[in-house]
């Protein structure tokens, strides 16, 4: 089975290496052009958060994996090994303020619950863990989301 | 990203062609810090040649956006398509933001 797996100092001068590297796996297995962009910014919100946020100023790595998880959908996994963290239980922002009350931030992992079928975490020794499974195809998040919750 | 600008009347038009990522959103932060600086309060940002943006550019948006509120200014923002439409609507910032089909009606607008 195909794998792409990167480990790299948690640092933005290496997203676009993640990314692109990223980028042509999909390519070439199979993801459908127009979900590319959607896994890309997944994957750049979860990346940019480890390295913002994970090491608190201290050096540290960032894990990219990404691989077929059946013959629907993809898996990918983020790991580094900073203090705790659960995005998934991070509160949803408000979407509905003006631009004076809209808060700066927050938005990131909300784009990420809504790019993907199926967000996970799990702390795994000393690491954090945050697996995204994605369909292979299919259009609208919504309805890629109705389908996954359909079939469960 | 490629960040192209032209003064015309009274509105600065910000073209942006490529990405807009966590990389790429501080050299925007930069360049309209600059014409907010010499006095500019008119900002038309053109989004046609724009193919993906990330939350540090959605922030980069919306930090214009309180900064040129405080001065009476606009941000007005146009011909969003693909990927970066998908991510205003799914943001709320579609809702929030002056957006035009294309560069001339944000230019009739401003």
């Amino acid at each position: 089975m195909s794998l792409l797996h990167i480990i790299l100092p948690a640092k933005l001068d290496y997203l676009q290496n993640f990314i692109q590297s990223l980028t042509r796996w999909l390519q070439q297995n199979g993801m459908t052009t127009e979900k590319i962009p959607r896994v890309e910014l997944a994957v750049e919100e979860a990346l940019v958060n480890v390295i913002r946020y994970a090491y608190e100023g201290q050096a540290g790595d960032v894990e990219l994996r990404v691989g077929i998880a059946d013959d629907q959908r993809f898996v990918i996994e983020i790991l580094d090994s900073g203090a705790p963290f659960d995005v998934c239980a991070l509160p949803k922002p408000d979407i509905h303020g003006s631009i004076k009350d809209r808060k700066m931030g927050g938005l990131g992992v909300f784009l990420i619950q809504r790019m993907v079928d199926e967000l996970l975490y799990r702390r795994e020794g000393d690491r954090n863990v945050l697996t995204m499974f994605i369909c292979r195809s299919n259009g609208q998040f919504s309805n890629s989301r109705q389908d996954m919750h359909a079939g469960a | 990203m490629e960040i192209d600008v032209k003064k015309e009347g009274q509105a600065v038009i910000i073209a942006l062609t490529g990405r807009m990522d966590a990389v790429s959103a501080p050299q925007f932060d930069k360049t309209v810090d600059d014409f907010i600086e010499q006095g500019e309060t008119r900002i038309i940002i053109d989004f046609k040649s724009l193919e993906y943006i990330s939350s540090a550019g959605l922030q980069s948006i919306l930090a214009l956006a309180k900064r040129l509120e405080l001065i009476n200014g606009t941000v007005l923002l146009s011909d969003l398509n693909g990927a970066v439409k998908e991510v205003f609507e799914i943001s709320g910032f579609s809702s929030i933001f002056p957006i035009y089909d294309n560069l001339d009606a944000a230019r009739a607008s401003i």
